[in-house]
């Protein structure tokens, strides 16, 4: 691996560590390995951000390609003044959203209008698992709408900063923590509306936690 | 929210506003234990921060899946 360049002013400021940078000045030189490596350990991240923002593992997978695609043409113009993840992740949220604007939402039948089995009636817990799974990402995908969505997506499945999400969201701190409060109070009554508090119930022990299954 | 002494004191609707970064621990020390104090004295709150907790720890159960494929082989034939 090449080290550093010589012209380390323009990083002046940057939020990159010392190893990403190296990586990301390599990458731009052609070295496919340093692209494989910085691309590769976000493949991860990116793809389940857009699973949770879409809940369709064909879409997801769509949008991180678009997502790949789109940060290796402008690797270039990257200016390293965020971290790369939160570039990364800046622009897939764009892609997701402009996605959204394109095609008209899909509604899937809605849980109000499933009988949710009893305990006694489905003692096959795997199953409950997955559905609690399926549960999970219908609520975020059918029932908070998109800003909701994001703010609480990063914050509560990809535990990322209050700065670090108003970063992605080009919002102020300020208003990342308005929408952070009223999407975690939106998700949970929504949560129980739809009867997927029946799934999750089975499964939260009297210290609060939920029991691995 | 006023003070009583050195002590803030919060009202419902401010606890309940904070609980946000409260369970974040993303408030100030002050704040911190003005909001503390309102949960230990009023069970309603208390009960409420509860179930908002539970919500949160139902997310944990989302699990994190492996990516699909490497996207890194579409960049090399772009």
């Amino acid at each position: 691996m090449k080290l550093l360049p010589k012209k380390e002013h323009q990083y002046i400021g940057t939020k990159m560590n010392f190893i990403e940078l190296n990586l990301m000045e390599n990458a731009r030189r052609g070295d496919s390995h340093a692209l494989n490596e910085l691309f590769s350990q976000h493949q991860k991240y990116i793809f389940n951000l857009m699973l949770q923002l879409t809940g369709d593992a064909a879409r997801a997978d769509d949008l991180t390609e678009e997502t790949f695609i789109m940060a290796f043409r402008k690797l270039h113009s990257f200016r390293c003044q965020v971290s790369f993840r939160i570039w990364l992740s800046r622009i897939a949220i764009n892609l997701f959203r402009l996605e959204c604007r394109r095609k008209p939402k899909h509604y899937s039948l809605c849980l109000e209008k499933i009988m949710v089995p009893s305990h006694e009636d489905n003692p096959e817990r795997v199953v409950i698992k997955s559905e609690l799974q399926w549960c999970i990402l219908h609520n975020l995908q059918q029932h908070l709408p998109n800003k909701y969505r994001e703010v609480l997506v990063l914050r509560d499945l990809h535990h990322l900063s209050y700065k670090e999400i108003s970063e992605i969201l080009e919002w102020n701190v300020s208003k990342t923590k308005t929408r952070l409060h009223r999407a975690r109070q939106m998700f949970r009554q929504q949560f129980i509306n739809n009867k997927c508090k029946a799934f999750a119930d089975d499964y939260l022990c009297i210290c609060e936690g939920i029991l691995e299954l | 929210m006023h003070l009583r002494g050195d002590i803030r004191i919060m009202n419902c609707k401010e606890a309940k506003a904070l609980f946000s970064e409260f369970y974040d621990r993303e408030l100030n020390q002050e704040i911190c234990d003005a909001v503390k104090g309102h949960l230990a004295g009023c069970q309603e709150c208390r009960e409420e921060y509860k179930n908002f907790r539970k919500g949160l720890k139902i997310l944990k159960k989302l699990r994190m899946l492996e990516a699909p494929r490497n996207y890194m082989e579409i960049n090399q034939r772009h």
